[in-house]
């Protein structure tokens, strides 16, 4: 008798296991955070919402998920906004290794981070030669 | 009298089947009408898109914050379809300097254009039909519904379309809109006193609409769905 319940309790273990659907992405709350984001558009709410968009990375990576579409490239225009070159291009590479249909639209981005990087080494040795000037 | 008992038995057996047979037949008959995935968008699986571009929803509804808000719920639900997902929050802004605020002004855009510049095999469109709160005189009602349609940049021809409805009775009673609907009834007691958000029923009716929608090439049950049954909408 006991067996029997043994054994009917682990059927009903393995159903349980096979009827749970393997998740195919994990998104955090990413929802949540973009929208507060959106609500209120400051540096507080766009901080929180980029720290989701890295712990989606790392809890992906974790637990041997691809990294959702698009994380990766939305990551890297806001370090790109925020004029943090090397960062950005690293994630647009990330993207456009793991998804190659986002080629045309990462290498487009690393485009643009190579002038932003231009413009603000420019900037950098105008305000260091007015400042040797001065001396 | 064994032998009618028996007898009597049987007829009750004849009776319950017999009711079940034609219960069950007035319940086919008053259900949606259902087809599949593979009769509804040959055309999807014919060209077999991988990389979706999400394009800024057109507003039909008089909620000012109803096209921004809306757009922070489709990037997640589209992504679990198995298509690669432009980052909405980039592709968005981008068009935004390009002077394109929302799909309106899009009409007039050739949609090779998004494959050369983005790399889109496929732009989604979507309108935003309802975006409303009810109030009836003993029961208030909460809307959102959304006409999503997919379309080719190499073709342009429409590959997929469909339409997800949300209906949350706000007073705790019964609620449509199918099973997005019977989800939502449950969410909605937790929520129903506080302040009404829209957001997380707009992320149902994406759910709801997406159900229809041939899988992508990442998903594992990529090009074996075709057979799968959805319910067959009215086209305007």
């Amino acid at each position: 008798m006991k067996k029997v319940i043994l054994i009917l309790l682990m059927l009903v273990f393995a159903s349980l296991i096979s009827c749970a659907p393997k998740q195919m992405y994990n998104w955090e709350d990413y929802s949540k955070t973009l929208y507060a984001y959106k609500k209120d558009s400051n540096e507080e709410s766009l901080l929180k919402h980029i720290k989701e968009l890295e712990k989606i990375i790392e809890v992906s990576n974790q637990n041997n998920m691809r990294v959702p579409p698009g994380v990766y490239g939305e990551l890297g225009y806001y370090y790109l906004r925020n004029n943090k070159i090397k960062e950005a291009v690293e994630y647009f590479n990330f993207e456009k290794q793991l998804y190659p249909e986002s080629v045309i639209l990462m290498d487009r981005l690393i485009q643009k981070a190579a002038v932003a990087k231009t413009l603000s080494d420019e900037a950098e040795s105008i305000n260091h030669a007015i400042k040797e000037s001065e001396k | 009298m064994i032998m009618r008992v028996i007898l009597l038995e049987r007829k009750i057996q004849y009776v319950i089947i017999f009711t079940l047979i034609s219960f069950s037949l007035l319940l086919s008959a008053c259900g949606p009408k259902m087809v599949t995935k593979g009769e509804k968008f040959p055309l999807l699986y014919e060209e077999a898109p991988s990389a979706i571009l999400v394009l800024p929803p057109i507003n039909q509804t008089t909620a000012a914050n109803a096209k921004e808000y809306y757009s922070t719920t489709i990037q997640e639900p589209l992504s679990f379809t198995g298509y690669y997902v432009f980052p909405y929050e980039v592709t968005a802004e981008i068009l935004k300097m390009e002077g394109i605020y929302d799909a309106e002004l899009l009409t007039n855009v050739s949609l090779p254009k998004f494959r050369e510049y983005f790399g889109a095999d496929a732009v989604l469109f979507t309108t935003i039909k309802k975006w409303d709160l009810s109030y009836i005189v003993i029961a208030s009602t909460l809307t959102v519904s959304v006409d999503c349609q997919l379309k080719s940049t190499h073709s342009d021809q429409v590959l997929w379309e469909y339409n997800g409805t949300v209906v949350v009775d706000l007073s705790g009673g019964s609620s449509g809109g199918g099973l997005a609907g019977l989800i939502a009834k449950v969410i909605v007691t937790a929520i129903s006193t506080a302040t009404t958000d829209y957001v997380p029923y707009a992320r149902l009716a994406n759910y709801n609409a997406l159900s229809s929608m041939p899988y992508g090439k990442y998903h594992e049950n990529f090009n074996r769905d075709r057979d799968q049954k959805i319910i067959e909408q009215k086209q305007k």
